[in-house]
């Protein structure tokens, strides 16, 4: 039995943290079944509406049959997918344990706390993946030079721009402009030039919205899955104008 | 030489995991299994297309669900949803060549309206390469989600501590 404070406050545990998975990039059939398992821990029913932007959730007392509904935004967060196994992990530790609701909540708030890696780190990995790539590709060592250093500028000016903000369509054709650019450099020597520039843009592909569009589709949550879908091809559409500007730059080169 | 090409091909595919895997931020534990997967996929496709003679779609189908299976196993070690260990290490299969000749065959295509050839030209390139790149991608992420259908039971449970 449940005081209706009591029940706001597990309603607004769940959507906090329902809203943080999705914000963070997870399908959306993990994140309604993880917030079941919450409710199931805290005697309380959840059923969720997900849309691309908001959640709508209610959530019943299963004594007195009290229901609890509200709409909830969700945040624009980076993709994690520690978050996303962090939290998962809390939803099974707690119905394994029969955490109570406020030690559920103190363990949440660590986890989302944790220190992320250090960008820095994540430029230089980013750097050699996309390398890496080239070589995939055929390149030539000398192209993988010039695609690593490309990929530095461009990937340190995407997390410059997203630190500050910058709406990120603008962020996605800026960024894919610049590696271009840089990545056209090697049309000055005699090396593997279009596979250069070709890999220099491919750090910037949204693939977890892509992946988890499918997911979302094929599991029956169409609607998300589809906003998901169209929001990737934005910035798919996004970096190919990024790199057309770079290539009518430099068509005569290329033919 | 054959398997010395398929070696570098696994292990130049496990960096371009770990780079991809590093912009979603995993859990430090997964990268070596991003790694692991991201090399035998791509070195699985590598080895079906140019040794055996597979199109590229079939082949990247084959590889993401060795991807999946093999996500679902090394996921349920480190307690990580499927997802984090597959989704970074399909990006390497990615067929980027395919999407930006497409891009530059739409880009050449408004430059020569008025050249009916060049406009055959460029149509059938947009076409080809627009197909290519779809179907691959779509496949890719497809065959990676089979395996959660097939063992749907323990694919949701993978994060439990027991």
């Amino acid at each position: 039995m449940k005081s209706k404070e009591e029940l706001k406050k597990v309603a607004k545990f769940i959507s906090d943290y329902a809203t943080r998975l999705l914000g963070s990039g997870v399908h959306t059939s993990r994140v309604v079944r993880n917030s079941k398992r919450i409710g199931d821990v805290l005697e309380v029913d959840v059923r969720m509406t997900t849309f691309q932007k908001t959640i709508v959730l209610t959530i019943f007392d299963r004594e007195t049959a009290d229901a609890f509904t509200e709409v909830v935004d969700i945040p624009a967060l980076p993709i994690s997918f520690e978050i996303n196994s962090d939290l998962s992990s809390l939803s099974w530790e707690a119905i394994d344990k029969l955490l109570p609701l406020s030690a559920i909540q103190e363990k949440y708030n660590q986890l989302i706390a944790k220190p992320k890696m250090s960008p820095w780190l994540i430029l230089l990995l980013v750097g050699f993946a996309n390398a890496s790539f080239c070589k995939l590709f055929g390149g030539e060592w000398l192209a993988i030079g010039i695609v690593f250093v490309a990929t530095l500028i461009g990937f340190f000016i995407r997390q410059q721009m997203q630190k500050r903000h910058i709406n990120h369509f603008i962020v996605f054709i800026v960024s894919a402009f610049v590696a271009s650019l840089c990545a056209s450099s090697s049309l000055l020597f005699d090396t593997t030039a279009e596979i250069a520039i070709v890999t220099s843009v491919l750090y910037l592909i949204p693939g977890v919205p892509l992946i988890n569009g499918v997911i979302d589709i094929v599991e029956g949550h169409v609607l998300i899955g589809f906003s998901r879908l169209i929001q990737a091809c934005l910035l798919v559409i996004c970096i190919s104008v990024g790199l057309s500007a770079s290539i009518l730059l430099f068509k005569s080169s290329l033919l | 030489m054959m398997w010395v090409d398929i070696l570098t091909d696994g292990a130049f595919a496990a960096v371009a995991g770990i780079g991809f895997g590093a912009i979603s931020l995993p859990p430090k534990r997964a990268f070596k299994y991003i790694a692991l997967l991201a090399a035998i996929g791509h070195a699985f496709r590598f080895t079906l297309i140019n040794y055996m003679g597979v199109d590229i779609a079939s082949a990247s189908f084959c590889a993401a669900v060795t991807i999946g299976l093999g996500s679902l196993w090394l996921g349920a070690k480190i307690y990580t949803p499927m997802t984090v260990l597959y989704i970074p290490s399909l990006l390497p299969m990615i067929p980027g060549m395919y999407a930006y000749r497409s891009v530059f065959a739409m880009v050449m295509f408004l430059q020569h309206l008025s050249e009916p050839e060049m406009v055959e030209k460029y149509m059938r390139e947009i076409f080809v390469n627009g197909t290519v790149t779809i179907s691959v991608i779509f496949t890719l992420a497809v065959g990676a989600t089979i395996p959660i259908f097939i063992f749907q039971k323990k694919a949701y449970s993978l994060t439990r501590r027991k």
